[in-house]
């Protein structure tokens, strides 16, 4: 196995007496698209930061390629960012940003021109060059902003948020084009969001930050189906935890364990050996377009979320479910016990 | 604008008359030949009491009511005594005074010489009834009936006081000791960038005066009367004299401040700044250079308009009480105009430092004058240049 | 809620109309919007009509008169006598091309001096001392000019201690137009200073950062970012500094020697000369000057951008 794309050992770095990232230790392969998830102040964008130059690391080292590149600035590094407002310089051209880092290394006019016409080609701006980014919209500048990057051919390309000033349709347009255009060029994708749907669409692997540190990497599937920490089921789309007195009660186990609102059925059989079934009112019902979430108070205590999707009832006929009692169904496998002391 | 060409005519005449037989010190004066007159004004016949104000136009310095400094103070005593309170209003130039008296909101005005026979021949003053002034007769002579404070015999002000513009030098630095003037005109001085001069128009007069010695055949006979060649040769003197100045001076603090650090180690001065930089320590002493020098003489004069004559009389009796005399003089740095001031000066020696009864001291003095068309020194042949014309020679010198 | 608020509004309206003639005089202006504008604007407006534009006609106009230079008279003979005599008499083209060459050297040295600190104060400062050194920065502002002024011509003089840095008496530049260039820029670089700090502050650090992040070193990106980006700034902050120094005359006299600009040949032609008129021809130089200094500037377009 070659050298990994970047490698951080034992990363800190403390703000004064905050330390934004406390210990994180990660390798991202060559070619991965390779997701930073967590909420804002969790480190991820410090941990990017740090990847680009644009920060020193208290502790630690970040290897790119095998070499160490932790004490280089960020013109001495083989990485190019994508930030998070773009950050186009608005006195030149589009052709002149994108061509700005070929530029800068003294590659050829006629180069230059070819490979920023091409990189403006990947990402659908052909015709805009002479424009000025102000002249642009979000998702146009966004473009921009990749295809000034893409067009060094870095081996490692770091995303700052990027589709996070875009609305959410152009956002998921986006995430579709983006996934597009890093299998055509192949390089390392570092792509750092808060969006855990973004994350779990785009991303070959995932790391979920809490507090400075990694809780979790994993694929997007097993980080979802699997999480770690009760934090990473919190944070990684809807759980519902079941603890102490109230996983005795309902699973009858001992230990903390989640089931995802979608895996719990509504009606249903007692309980069996394969399946685990509880009673309880329903306290809300949250119409959501394709799907209906119920917010259900279990007789044994606990409030968990159900979803359903809607593709028989109509709104009407979930509405009237309001205050009623119901019971909750689901699969023992969909139980997921979820390690206290991760680590 | 009918009436300002008479004026200019009649005054220009009568400066012709007058100065026709001026040919010393210019302190010559008094009646001469020719027929043309100021404007006939009726001067105060009695004094009558005081009307409860008067109004002033003067110098800075000349009428002090303690504000300025709680010591000097020759203003609030007077007003108490005569019930007429003083509105003092300051002037900056010659020609502000001029354009000040033509209001005629003003009662008395404190005349340099290059501002009193414009106020004279422009109607603007009245003669004076000196009988009504009793210091009048303790003024020493060689102020009385000049040139720039009379026509004909008759006084149309109070003289109060007189000063000459003096080369003041370091004694540490300018050896040997300057006698004349050559030593801020030479171009080969060895205090090349160190030689200062004051900054006005004005200042052509003591190249004139300088040329007048040393190139007799110019034919100056009066500093303020220069025709086109002297002019020229005055000019041409100032643009040389250019390069060996470090700076022009009209600020006397900082001419002070200058002779101090040693940026300035000879030029021309007033009596007050020399007195100032040696009580600051600094080495300086001043002469009268040989060829003479320029000077001023101011005079106290009333408006033919003034609405508190009688208070103005009043005033003008005052400012040259010895007391009051002695202490304007003392505050401003000149000669005061009435002899007995001499002994209430709290300087015992001012009387002497500033030369006040020295005639011949004075003698070598030209008071400063307004130069105009019709020169000053009577030729009628030529046009002299005018004070406009010396204003932008001036600039021109300094480039 | 939307059902409430309608229902709501009109019953409050009219119970704001009844409250009396103040609010019906601003319900009154609410509605007619140009009357807002009017009460607004008009003592503004009326401020730069007269005191503004007026005093700027008077000059022109009066620039055209003369002076009887013995009664000192104004004559109100409309004539170009006045910039004849400007225009031809080599003196004024010198004094002018002198004032032109402070303004500019004030002006460049302003710009190299207030662009390091202003970059340090906006980007690399900490936010504590960033405080620290704008009041720094301002503190001079408060005192008074002629102090300043002279204190200069102390440092400056003979022996003085600009003299000791440069080795001993008689050493250093002494007064003189070098002197003049050196204590108006010391005076002016606030001005400088100020607007430029204010458009770096306004420039986001990740332009910097994706200027580093393309390959860019320092210098590089100094010249291919900050100066085009704050060049605004610069100009807003020329402006200042040029249009101070041509109409200086108090510096000049203080530190300045023998050396005259246009202020001071308008100064002396008021005071000493009592010729306003003349004055007034002088004072339409660095007028002119300026107006041709802005044109340019909006031909460059750089306005727009302020």
């Amino acid at each position: 196995m070659s050298e990994p794309a970047i490698r951080l050992t034992g990363l800190r770095k403390s703000f004064d007496a905050v330390e934004a990232v406390a210990g994180v230790d990660l390798d991202i392969a060559d070619g991965e698209f390779f997701s930073m998830l967590g909420p804002s102040g969790s480190g991820k964008t410090t941990v990017l930061r740090m990847i680009a130059g644009f920060e020193l690391p208290t502790a630690g080292t970040v290897t790119l390629a095998g070499r160490d590149v932790t004490r280089l600035a960020p013109f001495d590094r083989d990485v190019n960012t994508v930030f998070q407002d773009y950050a186009l310089f608005p006195h030149m051209t589009v052709q002149q940003n994108v061509e700005y880092g070929l530029r800068v290394r003294k590659v050829a006019r006629a180069e230059r021109r070819e490979r920023a016409a091409a990189a403006l080609r990947a990402v659908r701006l052909e015709g805009y060059g002479e424009r000025r980014p102000g002249a642009l919209s979000g998702g146009q500048r966004q473009r921009v902003a990749l295809a000034r990057a893409l067009v060094n051919r870095p081996a490692v390309l770091l995303l700052d948020e990027p589709f996070g000033a875009l609305d959410l349709k152009l956002r998921e347009e986006m995430q579709v084009e983006l996934k597009a255009i890093q299998r055509e060029v192949g390089i390392t994708f570092v792509f750092v969001t808060h969006d855990q749907q973004e994350a779990l669409t785009m991303s070959d692997r995932v790391a979920v930050f809490k507090q400075g540190r990694i809780e979790q990497v994993d694929t997007p599937a097993e980080v979802y189906e699997r999480p770690a920490t009760p934090f990473v089921a919190g944070f990684v789309g809807t759980s519902n935890l079941f603890e102490g007195e109230t996983a005795r009660a309902v699973l009858g186990r001992e230990g903390v364990f989640s089931v995802r609102p979608e895996k719990i059925r509504l009606g249903g059989a007692p309980a069996s050996t394969e399946e685990i079934s509880a009673a309880g009112q329903v306290v809300e019902v949250i119409y959501a377009g394709a799907a209906t979430r119920f917010v259900v108070d279990l007789d044994a205590g606990p409030r968990v979320v159900a979803m359903q999707q809607n593709q028989q009832t109509s709104p009407a006929d979930v509405a009237a479910l309001r205050g009623k009692p119901i019971r909750l169904t689901w699969r023992a496998e969909h139980v997921v016990a979820v390690p206290v002391n991760p680590r | 604008m009918r009436t300002t060409r008479v004026f200019t005519a009649v005054a220009a005449a009568g400066l012709l008359a007058l100065t026709g037989c001026g040919d010393g010190g210019g302190a010559t004066g008094g009646s001469g030949p020719g027929g043309i007159k100021p404007p006939k004004i009726d001067k105060l016949a009695s004094l009558g009491a005081g009307e409860g104000q008067v109004n002033i136009v003067a110098w800075a310095g000349y009428v002090e009511n303690g504000s300025t400094d709680p010591k000097v103070d020759w203003v609030t005593g007077f007003e108490k005594e005569t019930g007429c309170k003083v509105n003092v209003k300051v002037a900056g130039t010659s020609d502000e005074m001029v354009t000040l008296m033509k209001t005629g909101d003003y009662d008395v005005v404190s005349a340099s010489g290059d501002a009193s026979l414009r106020l004279i021949y422009g109607g603007e003053v009245a003669p004076v009834n000196t009988d009504l002034v009793a210091n009048y007769k303790d003024v020493f002579d060689g102020l009385k009936l000049k040139q720039w404070n009379s026509v004909d015999g008759v006084a149309y002000g109070i003289p109060h006081g007189r000063g000459a513009n003096v080369l003041m030098y370091r004694t540490d630095k300018v050896t040997p000791a300057p006698t004349s003037w050559s030593a801020v005109f030479d171009p080969n001085s060895p205090y090349k960038g160190k030689v200062t001069a004051y900054d006005s128009p004005i200042y052509l007069a003591d190249a004139a005066l300088y040329l007048m010695k040393h190139q007799p055949e110019l034919g100056i006979k009066n500093p303020y009367a220069l025709d086109d060649k002297q002019f020229a040769a005055a000019v041409d003197l100032l643009k040389k004299q250019n390069e060996l100045i470090g700076e022009y001076w009209s600020d006397y603090t900082k001419e002070v401040q200058a002779f101090k650090s040693g940026n300035s180690v000879v030029g021309t001065a007033w009596q007050v700044i020399v007195n100032l930089a040696k009580a600051d320590g600094a080495p300086v002493e001043a002469v009268l250079p040989s060829e003479g020098a320029t000077g001023w003489s101011d005079t106290w004069m009333i408006s033919a308009k003034a609405k508190h004559p009688n208070c103005g009389y009043l005033w003008m009796n005052h400012i040259i009480d010895p007391a009051a005399n002695g202490a304007v003089a003392e505050w401003f740095g000149e000669a005061p105009a009435n002899k007995l001031a001499c002994d209430k000066t709290a300087d015992k020696n001012h009387c002497t430092t500033f030369h006040a009864a020295d005639e011949a001291y004075f003698d070598q003095v030209w008071f400063w004058s307004t130069p105009v068309e019709q020169c000053l020194d009577g030729r009628t042949d030529v046009k002299c240049k005018d004070y406009a014309a010396w204003t932008q020679a001036w600039t021109t010198i300094k480039g | 809620m939307t059902a409430l608020s309608t229902v709501d509004r009109p019953a409050g309206d009219d119970t704001i109309a009844a409250r009396g003639p103040v609010r019906r005089l601003s319900s009154w202006l609410h509605r007619h919007r140009g009357a807002r504008l009017a009460g607004l604007l008009s003592a503004p407006l009326l401020w730069l009509l007269v005191a503004y534009l007026g005093s700027l006609a008077v000059l022109f106009v009066s620039a055209l008169w003369t002076v009887n230079s013995f009664t000192g008279d104004l004559v109100r003979q409309p004539t170009f006598a006045n910039f004849r005599t400007i225009l031809t008499e080599e003196v004024y083209r010198t004094v002018t091309l002198r004032s032109l060459g402070v303004a500019a050297a004030v002006t460049v040295i302003d710009v190299l001096i207030a662009l390091p600190m202003a970059f340090f104060m906006a980007k690399v400062a900490s936010p504590r001392s960033r405080r620290l050194l704008v009041i720094a920065i301002l503190t001079p502002l408060w005192a008074s000019y002629l102090v300043k002024a002279y204190a200069w011509r102390v440092m400056l003089a003979n022996d003085g201690p600009v003299d000791w840095l440069f080795g001993g008496a008689g050493n250093g530049p002494g007064y003189g137009l070098l002197a003049t260039v050196l204590v108006l820029s010391y005076l002016w670089l606030p001005y400088m200073i100020l607007p430029i700090y204010a458009g770096l502050e306004r420039l986001p650090d990740s332009l910097l950062e994706a200027s580093a992040d393309l390959g860019a070193r320092g210098g590089r990106t100094v010249r291919s970012v900050v100066l085009p980006m704050i060049v605004p700034s610069v100009i807003a902050g020329s402006i200042f500094t040029f249009s101070l120094s041509l109409g200086d005359y108090i510096t000049v006299q203080i530190v300045g020697g023998k050396t005259q600009l246009i202020g001071n040949l308008v100064y002396a032609n008021i005071g000493a000369a009592n010729n306003l008129p003349f004055s007034a021809a002088l004072a339409t130089i660095p007028v002119l000057i300026m107006v041709g200094y802005l044109v340019a500037v909006r031909r460059s377009g750089a306005l727009e951008e302020l």
